[in-house]
């Protein structure tokens, strides 16, 4: 195949990535302010489509390795070429639209690790895969992150609730504006940078870049483009999730929860312990939920998303992988892997208009479950 | 395998310190601002200062090594 097409393939494929990274992730910053009414539905995307796209521009240091160190890339190691790149791709989107149909808060960056990783175990063994990278910077971060954010933010919430009383507590809103934002812009300077990372390796491999230089302009133009047209498509199943489905969200709750994934994202990123945003902001709601009195936490939905995290990286994976096995068959495996992708994605969109959730019925109960009218507190 | 505990520590206190401070100032302004005394309404947006401090300076943590790098000419 003309290796100018297998370029031209991945390139839109990793932006098709970045778009759905930014819906996946919208809800990460926006939920709870969209719960609690801070900030109207629309309105919320916009400003966080706004501050992906600053912060896309404002990156400047692009992740020399897009696998952060999984995948033994470069000398001596697996050479990553175009065509694998292109399965592990194809693993990270479909597992991401998966993902946002069953409205599970799942890391993007976790699915393109687990693409990447299926297709390099296919195109060179079980060997390329460096295991205790994999545990301690993906398993233990991933536990480690709720349980801090959580932490954080419960303890937030006691402060807030104890500081304040109630008919205060609508201040809290204001707040929130400048918390969600900052969420947002961290998530643009952060998450961007994946995408223009694959896609400059991509045109190394080709040799249509030098080794070693940093991405084009029109790379990080387009990425920016691509994840703010992903977040302001807003996925709203996963915001639902994210401000109704884990615990019911006050203002005071979440600037509290907004307030300790900020705080934990910067100091992650600022302190050299990286960990997921996605598990963050989980995190923090679980933790604000459990924080004041009278809320209650769904741990079956808790329970649905941990589930997800842990199966984010094989499921990804074995979808790359079968993707590599296509590949590897040549130019006409690579136009089936593509051309299967196509059908996946196309069946996940159609599927996902049968029960259509947007910013219209975001936080309408769904037909056929039972609604328990709200008890009326007794007076103290 | 190695994680380093200790990077995961600092990073456990820095948000836990951040975050409760940041509420605790808003928390306490908007209680202040409640008030009827005369002296509550400056301490009250006195604190909402601190407050915007506080997301200056996260913002510089965003941005700032990108602005550094944008005025002083390049990479």
């Amino acid at each position: 195949m003309d290796p100018l097409i297998l370029v031209a393939l991945v390139i839109a494929l990793a932006l098709f990535f970045d778009f759905t990274n930014g819906f996946h992730d919208t809800a990460n910053a926006m939920a709870t302010p969209i719960a609690t009414g801070a900030i109207k539905p629309k309105v919320a995307v916009a400003l966080a489509a706004v501050l992906n796209l600053v912060g896309a521009f404002l990156s400047t240091e692009v992740a020399k390795t897009i696998s952060g160190g999984l995948i033994r890339e470069g000398d001596g190691g697996v050479q990553i070429g175009p065509a694998l790149i292109l399965a592990g791709l194809i693993g990270a989107i479909v597992w991401n639209l998966i993902t946002w149909l069953l409205g599970l808060p799942s890391s993007s960056s976790h699915a393109l690790f687990g693409g990447l990783i299926g297709a390099a175990v296919v195109g060179s063994g079980f060997g390329a895969i460096d295991g205790g990278v994999l545990v301690s910077k993906i398993l233990i971060p991933a536990i480690l992150a709720p349980v801090t954010a959580g932490f954080v933010s419960y303890l937030a919430t006691k402060i807030a609730y104890k500081v304040t009383r109630k008919r205060e507590r609508d201040g809290f809103k204001r707040g929130q504006v400048f918390t969600a934002s900052l969420v947002s812009l961290a998530h643009g300077t952060n998450d961007a940078q994946k995408t223009m990372g694959v896609i400059t390796l991509a045109l190394i491999a080709a040799g249509m870049q030098e080794v070693n230089s940093g991405p084009e302009f029109w790379v990080i133009a387009a990425c920016a483009v691509a994840i703010a047209a992903g977040t302001y498509s807003g996925g709203w199943r996963i915001i639902r999730t994210m401000g109704r489905g884990i615990t019911e969200v006050e203002p005071a709750q979440g600037f509290a929860a907004e307030s300790a994934t900020t705080a934990t994202i910067l100091a992650s990123t600022h302190l050299g312990f990286a960990l997921s945003t996605t598990q963050v902001a989980s995190g923090s709601v679980i933790g604000t939920g459990l924080g004041r009195k009278g809320a209650s936490v769904k741990w079956r939905t808790a329970g649905r998303i941990a589930l997800g995290w842990l199966i984010t990286i094989p499921a990804a994976g074995v979808i790359g992988a079968a993707a590599a096995l296509l590949v590897g068959l040549g130019p006409w495996g690579i136009v089936m892997a593509v051309v299967l992708a196509l059908i996946a994605i196309g069946g996940i969109f159609l599927w996902s208009r049968r029960n259509r959730v947007d910013h219209r019925n975001l936080h309408q109960p769904e037909p056929g479950v039972f609604v328990r009218p709200k008890k009326r507190k007794a007076r103290r | 395998m190695n994680i380093d505990w200790l990077a995961f520590f600092t990073v456990v206190v820095a948000s836990l310190v951040s975050a409760c401070l940041v509420v605790t100032l808003f928390s306490l302004a908007l209680r202040l601002g409640d008030g009827k005394a005369k002296w509550r309404r400056p301490v009250s947006l006195a604190m909402f200062g601190l407050c915007g401090i506080a997301v200056a300076f996260g913002i510089y943590l965003i941005v700032g090594d990108h602005l550094l790098v944008l005025f002083s000419g390049g990479r």
